[in-house]
C-alpha cells in the first residue's frame, strides 16, 4: 500500500496524524464487510474490518435495520472460520450488533453446537452470546446446559453461566430461580471469581427470603471466602441481616459484630473498608463498636493512594453528622486533607472539620480554609459555604468571624450560584444571630456597590427595607441604596426606590431628607423608576413633614400582597377598558388547590432570600386580616395563633376538606376549606354541623355557611365557639358537612334546577394543649433563662412509664407542649441513658414560657422526666405542668 | 452497576465508549461531563495516578494512561473502591496490549484487542475477570493457565 515513509522515532504528532481509522466511512466499511461472504476466508482481514466495525459503532455510529441485518448475517458465515482470533472477534460483534428476535434463529444453532463443543472457551462465549441475545422460549431450550455449565469444572464457562444468570434473572426470573442449587453448589467453588459471581446471583434468587439469606451469611461468615469482591458481598449482606434482626439488646451483644469487626484485618483494603463502613453505617452503633473503624478509617486519611483518602473521609463525613465526637480524633488528619490535590478530598475534609470542630478551633479552621477557597470551583465553594452557615447556627458567639469569612469571600470573583449561597447565609444569620444583624447588613450594602447580578441587588434592596428601619441607626443605610439609583441599572433602580420609601415610612426622622432623595427619582427615563417615585411621594404624606404614616398607607404599599397573582392575572385580563376603574377588590382571594406535590414543596423550610419570611408570619397575617373582615369575629380580639390545615377528608375522596384552627382569647374560629372534586356536582347552602358533647366547655357562637361550592373552586365555612378566657380549655368536635347537591351538565356547564339535599360524614377534631402554644424560639437559652429569673418557677418530676427509646419520649413530651426546641436538643444521640431538651414559646395572653425537661432511662424501657417551667405568670408555669400531667 | 467505561484522547475525543443501563439521551451529558473533569484535573497527572470524584449517589474514577485518558462510572456496589478495582484492570490490560502506556496511534492499532479486553472485563456493567494474565489468554480463546 502506498503509504508515505514514516521515521523509525517519528514523533507524536506524525503518529497521530495516520490513525489506522482515518478517513473511516460507513458506507466504505459495510462494503468491506462483504469479505465475510468469501468461499476463502482471509482470517486477518476480516478481523480487521470487524475492528472497524467496532470503532464506528464505539463512536456512536448506528446502522439502520438492513445495514444492520446485512452485517450480522455476513458475521454468522465466520462461524465456519477455524481461526480463534476471528471466532473471538465474532462472538462480540454479534453482541454488539444485538440481532433483532426474528434473526436470533440464524446463529442459535452455530451457538448451540460451540455451547457443546469440547473446547471450553467455544462454550464460555457462546453462553455469554446466547443469553445477550435470546428469549424466553429459547432459553427454556438452552437451560439444561445452563445448570451443567454453572457446575463446570473450567471457571470460565461456571464464570460465563453465573454473570448470565445475574442478568437472566432481570428478564426470565421463574427460570433462574430454579438453578439455586447449582449456584449453591459453585458458592463453594475454589475459583475466587465463580465464588464471587455465585454468591452475587444465589443472594439475589433469594433476596426476599430473609431466612435463607440469612442462613447463607451464617454458613459463609464461618468459612473462607476466597475473593476479596465476594467478601465485599458477604460484609453487605450481613449489615443487612444485622439491620433487620435488630438488637440482641439481652446480651448487649449485636450478631456478627464480631464478624464485622474481624474483616478490619483482612489484607484487601477493599475488605477493610467495606467492613468499617458496614459498622458505621450499623443503627444505633455505640462508641465502643464504632471506635475499631474510626480507627482503621484514619489510617486510610494517609494513605497514597487518593481513592483510599477519598473513601476514608467521604465516610467519616458521614459518621460526623450523627457522632461528630468519635471522629474528632481523625482532626489532626484531616487538617492536612485540606491541602489535598484532590478537590473533592480537600471539600470533604473540610466539610467534616466544620461538623466535628469545637467552639476554640473555629478561628484557626477559618483561616486554613481562607487558603483553601481560592483553588476550588464553584461547586465545592458552595458546598463550604453551606457548612460554614451550619457552623455559625451552632455557635451563634461565634458569628464575628464566620460573618467576616463570608464577607471576604463575598468580594472575591465567583457566579451567581455561589455569590447567591453566601448572600443566602449572611440573610439566615441576620436573622437568627439578633447581634450578628448590624454587620451583616453592612456587608450586604458593601457586596451591592459592586454587585454584577441584578437579582441578588434587588433581592438585598427588598430585605435592607424590611431589616434596615429596625436597627439602631437607619441613616447609615440609605447612601447604598441610594447610589444604586445612580449606577444601576431599571430593575435595581425601582427596588431601590421601594426600598427609600420603605425606610421613609417607618423611620419618621428620616422622612424629609428621604422626600428630597424620591424627587430626584421623578426625572428618572425609565416609568416604572417614575411611577414609583410618583406613588410612593404622594401616598407617604404628601410635604414629607416629619409625621407618622399612616398604617394603611403602610399596610397599601408594604403589606404582604394577599391577593393570588394568577387570580390577578385572570381578573385583569377580563377587565375591559372603560370609564370604570379596575377593581382589586373584586379580584377572588381564594387560591386554587394545589396538586399534592406543590402542596410538599411549598412546606419546605424558607431559606434565605429565595424565600423571605412569608411563610408563618404572613400566613398569620393574612388569616388576621381575613377574619377581621368577617364582622360577627371583628369583636374576638387579637388571633393568638392559627394551627396548620388538618385534614378531615381522605386523600382523592368527592369533597376534600381540611380545617384551621383559629385560637383567640375567648373564642376558637373553626375555618373549614372545602374543594368539590366532581366536575358534575354543583354544592349550595353548605354547611358543616359541629358536634360539642365531648366538648362541654365550648358554645357554639357563630356559623357562616358557603353560598355554592362549584367544582374545583374552593370555599371557607367558619364555625365560632366561646370558651373561658384565657385558659387551655380542651375539646374533641365530630363535623358533618351538609349540603344540597346539583347535578352540572359537563358540556354545558348548566346545573339543574332541582337540587337533593345530602350529608358527608367528616372525621372528627380536637382542640390540644399544643393549641394554646406558640413555637417562638431564643437565640440563647441560658441568658434567656436567667433574665426569666426564678420567681414562677415550678419543678415536678414524672415516670413517663415504658417507651420505645428515649428519643420517642422526647418528641412525644415536644409535640404534647407545641413549643420551639432551642439550640438543636430535640436530638438524642442514639444509646444515651439521659439527655436534657431546652424549649421556649409563648403561651396564650401572649405570656413567654421557657421550659427545661430533663430526662432518664428508669430501668431497661422506663423513662422518667424532670420538668422545669419558668414563665412570666405563675399560672402558666402551673398550667404547663397541667398539661404533661393530665397528657 | 458500572454505569459507563470512558476512553478520551488528549483533545477530548472519544475513542471508545459503553454505557450501561444510562438511557441513550443522557449519554451525551455524560460524555461531555466526563471530558470537561478530565480536562480540569487531569493535566500534570502521572500515568495511572486514580482520581476520584462523587456526584449525588455515582461515583467517578478516572485517570490518564499514555495519550488516553479512561473513566469509569459506577453506583451502588460499584463505590470509588470498586471502580478503582475496575479501573486498574482496565489499565492493566490495555498496558499488556500496547506493551506500554499507549500513544493514540499505538492505542488505535491495538483498538480490536482493547475492545476484546473490555469484552472480558466488563460484562453488561458488571466486572467480570481482574487478572490481567487470565484475561490476555481469554481474548485468544486460550483457557486460563491456573485451569
Amino acid at each position: 500500500m502506498a503509504q508515505p515513509l514514516v521515521k523509525k522515532d517519528d514523533d507524536r504528532d506524525d503518529e497521530a496524524e495516520y490513525s489506522p481509522f482515518m478517513g473511516i466511512e460507513k458506507g466504505a466499511v459495510l462494503q468491506e464487510a462483504r469479505v465475510f461472504n468469501d468461499p476463502q476466508l482471509d482470517a486477518r482481514r476480516c478481523s480487521q474490518v470487524i475492528t472497524k466495525l467496532l470503532y464506528l459503532l464505539n463512536q456512536g455510529e448506528t446502522f439502520t435495520k438492513t445495514e444492520a441485518t446485512e452485517v450480522f448475517f455476513a458475521v454468522t458465515k465466520l462461524f465456519q472460520s477455524k481461526d480463534m482470533g476471528l471466532r473471538r472477534m465474532v462472538y462480540l460483534m454479534i453482541k454488539e450488533i444485538s440481532p433483532s428476535a426474528d434473526e436470533v434463529i440464524i446463529v442459535t444453532s452455530s451457538l448451540m453446537k460451540d455451547m457443546n463443543s469440547k473446547i471450553d472457551m467455544y462454550r464460555a462465549n457462546a453462553i455469554r452470546v446466547l443469553c445477550r441475545i435470546t428469549d424466553g422460549t429459547l432459553l427454556a431450550q438452552i437451560e439444561r446446559y445452563l445448570k451443567q455449565a454453572i457446575v463446570d469444572k473450567n471457571p470460565i464457562v461456571a464464570s460465563a453461566a453465573l454473570v448470565s444468570g445475574i442478568h437472566l434473572l432481570q428478564t426470565n426470573p421463574e427460570i433462574v430461580k430454579r438453578w439455586s442449587n447449582e449456584v449453591q453448589e459453585s458458592v463453594q467453588s475454589r475459583a475466587a471469581f465463580v465464588q464471587f459471581h455465585a454468591l452475587g446471583l444465589l443472594h439475589q434468587i433469594r433476596q426476599n427470603d430473609r431466612l435463607a439469606v440469612s442462613k447463607l451469611v451464617s454458613s459463609l461468615t464461618r468459612g473462607a471466602v476466597r475473593s476479596p469482591l465476594a467478601q465485599c458481598l458477604l460484609i453487605r449482606y450481613t449489615s443487612q441481616v444485622i439491620c433487620e434482626s435488630g438488637n440482641n439488646t439481652q446480651s448487649g451483644d449485636r450478631p456478627f459484630y464480631d464478624f464485622l469487626e474481624s474483616c478490619l484485618r483482612h489484607k484487601s483494603e477493599m475488605v477493610i473498608f467495606e467492613a468499617a463502613r458496614a459498622i458505621t453505617e450499623l443503627n444505633g452503633v455505640t462508641s465502643r463498636e464504632l471506635n475499631p473503624a474510626i480507627t482503621v478509617l484514619q489510617l486510610f486519611l494517609s494513605s497514597s493512594k487518593p481513592v483510599l483518602r477519598f473513601a476514608a473521609v467521604r465516610t467519616l463525613n458521614k459518621v460526623a453528622m450523627i457522632h461528630p465526637t468519635s471522629v474528632t480524633n481523625c482532626n489532626i488528619d484531616m487538617e492536612s486533607l485540606i491541602s489535598d490535590q484532590n478537590r473533592s478530598i480537600a471539600t470533604l475534609a473540610i466539610t467534616t472539620l466544620l461538623k466535628t470542630g469545637n467552639e476554640s478551633s473555629v478561628d484557626r479552621l477559618m483561616k486554613q480554609i481562607t487558603n483553601f477557597m481560592s483553588d476550588i470551583a464553584d461547586e465545592f465553594k458552595i458546598v463550604v459555604v453551606e457548612a460554614i452557615r451550619s457552623l455559625c447556627q451552632k455557635f451563634p458567639l461565634k458569628y464575628r468571624s464566620l460573618m467576616n469569612f463570608l464577607s471576604n469571600i463575598l468580594r472575591e470573583e465567583g457566579g451567581f450560584e455561589y455569590k447567591k449561597a453566601i448572600v443566602d447565609s449572611i440573610v439566615i444569620l441576620i436573622r437568627e444571630i439578633p447581634d450578628a444583624k448590624e454587620t451583616g447588613l453592612l456587608h450586604l450594602c458593601e457586596f451591592i456597590e459592586d454587585c454584577e447580578f441584578t437579582y441578588l441587588s434587588t433581592q438585598i434592596l427588598h430585605f435592607l427595607g424590611i431589616e434596615g428601619p429596625k436597627t439602631s441607626d437607619p441613616s447609615k443605610y440609605i447612601r447604598f441604596i441610594y447610589n444604586r439609583v445612580h449606577l444601576e441599572n431599571a430593575t435595581v433602580r425601582a427596588g431601590a426606590v421601594s426600598t427609600l420609601a420603605k425606610f421613609g415610612a417607618a423611620v419618621d426622622e428620616l422622612k424629609p431628607r428621604i422626600f428630597v432623595l424620591l424627587r430626584r427619582c421623578l426625572f428618572d427615563s425609565d416609568d416604572e423608576v417614575r411611577d414609583r417615585a410618583t406613588l410612593y411621594l404622594n401616598t407617604l404624606g404628601g410635604d414629607g413633614s416629619v409625621v407618622e404614616t399612616d398604617k394603611a398607607v403602610k399596610d397599601f404599599l408594604f403589606g404582604p400582597f394577599d391577593i393570588p397573582l394568577v387570580n390577578l392575572e385572570t381578573g385583569l385580563k377580563n377587565y375591559e377598558p372603560s370609564e370604570e376603574a379596575f377593581d382589586i377588590d373584586s379580584v377572588p382571594k381564594e387560591v386554587k388547590s394545589q396538586p399534592l406535590a406543590e402542596k410538599k414543596a411549598s412546606g419546605k423550610k424558607p431559606t434565605g432570600l429565595g424565600a423571605p419570611p412569608s411563610g408563618p408570619p404572613s400566613t398569620a397575617d393574612a388569616y388576621q386580616r381575613a377574619l377581621s373582615s368577617i364582622p360577627e369575629f371583628a369583636n374576638f380580639g387579637n388571633l393568638f395563633k392559627s394551627s396548620a390545615p388538618v385534614e378531615l377528608t381522605e386523600a382523592e375522596t368527592e369533597y376534600a376538606v381540611n380545617v384551621v384552627k383559629h385560637i383567640f382569647d375567648r373564642h376558637v374560629v373553626f375555618q373549614y376549606n372545602c374543594t368539590n372534586t366532581i366536575p358534575e356536582q354543583l354544592l349550595e347552602h353548605v354547611i358543616v354541623i359541629v358536634d360539642n358533647s365531648e366538648a362541654d366547655e365550648f358554645s357554639e357562637a357563630f356559623s357562616k355557611p358557603l353560598k355554592s361550592l362549584p367544582y374545583d373552586s374552593p370555599g371557607q365555612i367558619f364555625v365560632a365557639f366561646e370558651k373561658p378566657e384565657g385558659v387551655p380549655t380542651l375539646g374533641k368536635f365530630s363535623n358533618v358537612l351538609k349540603f344540597i347537591v346539583r347535578e352540572v351538565d359537563p358540556t354545558t356547564g348548566e346545573a339543574e334546577d332541582d337540587g337533593v339535599e345530602d350529608e358527608y360524614q367528616l372525621e372528627d377534631l380536637e382542640i390540644v394543649s399544643a393549641d394554646y402554644t406558640l413555637k417562638v424560639g431564643v437565640s440563647n437559652f441560658r441568658n434567656a433563662w436567667e433574665s426569666m429569673g426564678p420567681d414562677f418557677e415550678r419543678v415536678d418530676e414524672y415516670g413517663l412509664g415504658p417507651r420505645e427509646s428515649l428519643a420517642e419520649a422526647v418528641n412525644t413530651v415536644i409535640n404534647l407542649l407545641g413549643l420551639q426546641p432551642c439550640e438543636g436538643t430535640e436530638v438524642v444521640p442514639p444509646n444515651s441513658r439521659s439527655h436534657t431538651c431546652l424549649l421556649s414559646g409563648v403561651f396564650i395572653g401572649n405570656i413567654k414560657v421557657l421550659v427545661r425537661l430533663s430526662f432518664g432511662l428508669d430501668g431497661p424501657k422506663d423513662v422518667a422526666m424532670k420538668l422545669t417551667v419558668r414563665s412570666e405568670d405563675e399560672t402558666v408555669s402551673d398550667a404547663i405542668h397541667e398539661i404533661v400531667a393530665s397528657g | 452497576m458500572i454505569l459507563a467505561v470512558l476512553f478520551a484522547n488528549a483533545e477530548g475525543n472519544i475513542l471508545i465508549e459503553r454505557f450501561h443501563g444510562v438511557p441513550a439521551e443522557e449519554r451525551l451529558h455524560w460524555r461531555s461531563f466526563l471530558v470537561k473533569l478530565g480536562a480540569d484535573n487531569l493535566r500534570g497527572v502521572k500515568n495511572e495516578e486514580l482520581l476520584v470524584a462523587c456526584h449525588k449517589s455515582v461515583y467517578i474514577v478516572y485517570t490518564v494512561l499514555g495519550d488516553v485518558s479512561i473513566y469509569v462510572v459506577g453506583k451502588d456496589a460499584y463505590d470509588e473502591l470498586a471502580l478503582s478495582e475496575v479501573i486498574f484492570t482496565i489499565t492493566s490490560a490495555v498496558k499488556d496490549v500496547c506493551g506500554k502506556p499507549p500513544t493514540e496511534r499505538r492505542f488505535l492499532d491495538k483498538y480490536g484487542r482493547i475492545c476484546l479486553c473490555l469484552d472480558e472485563i466488563v460484562w453488561k456493567g458488571y466486572l467480570e475477570n481482574t487478572e490481567k494474565d487470565r484475561i490476555k489468554r481469554l481474548i485468544r480463546l486460550k483457557p486460563p493457565t491456573e485451569f
